[in-house]
């Protein structure tokens, strides 16, 4: 299955990408995805807290991922 | 009533009226962009934010602070985008009958705001280089 995770704030400017296309087996959780987002940042997404919003609304535990989800992996927001 | 936008020019404020007759209170806050941020000269702060997802919650956040607090009316209006100096990212108006639960009301938007609503800053240094503010002191300035 297909999914896409958008980049914002340091997930963008560590990655370097706006966005991250993964095809994933079933299963995968967020939670995962998450483990998979900061192996590919290396040490530098280290200490940064990230939310988990999946098409458009926050998870705050840990689901499921289907096939077409857009994820995004929120890091500390910081309007006003 | 209930009304938030997200911006991408210069903030217009929303007008200051003479006929809210039930509200003895109109709060405005604007929070302006300083010339330092974290210590650093910038000449701006360029805001961006989550398209779709932050129309939503800032419209969300505004209908929870007029439940949970007795105002009449709440407008937001937040820009995203360079922003220079001095200018505001963003612009809130409260009515109330009484200024206390207006300005309690005021309080928590924006404090809520800070932990919800998927907006984000990055500081513009003075040549143009763009970090995300938290950032500033961990990475080089070039990249």
């Amino acid at each position: 299955m297909k999914v896409i995770v958008k980049c914002f704030s340091q997930v963008r400017y560590h990655l370097g990408k706006d966005e991250l296309v993964f095809h994933l087996e079933e299963g995968v959780t967020t939670s995962d995805l998450e483990e998979k987002v900061r192996e590919q940042a290396g040490d530098l997404l280290e200490g940064v807290s990230l939310r988990v919003a999946v098409n458009q609304k926050y998870t705050p535990e840990a689901v499921e991922l289907k096939d077409g989800d857009e994820v995004a992996l929120i890091p500390p927001v910081q309007g006003g | 009533m209930i009304k938030t936008e997200i911006v991408s020019g210069k903030i217009e404020p929303f007008p200051s009226e003479d006929s809210h007759h039930n509200d003895g209170a109109e709060l405005v806050f604007n929070g302006r962009v300083r010339s330092t941020e974290n210590g650093e000269t910038i000449r701006g702060l360029f805001y961006e934010h989550y398209e779709g997802m932050a129309e939503e919650e800032l419209q969300s956040l505004a209908a929870g602070t007029a439940e949970k607090f007795p105002i009449s009316d709440i407008f937001c209006r937040h820009r995203i985008g360079e922003i220079p100096v001095g200018e505001s990212a963003i612009h809130v108006s409260i009515w109330s009958e009484h200024r206390a639960e207006g300005l309690e009301a005021m309080a928590w938007f924006i404090s809520e705001l800070k932990k919800r609503v998927p907006i984000w800053k990055w500081a513009v240094l003075e040549n143009g280089t763009k970090i995300p503010s938290e950032c500033r002191h961990e990475l080089p300035t070039e990249k």
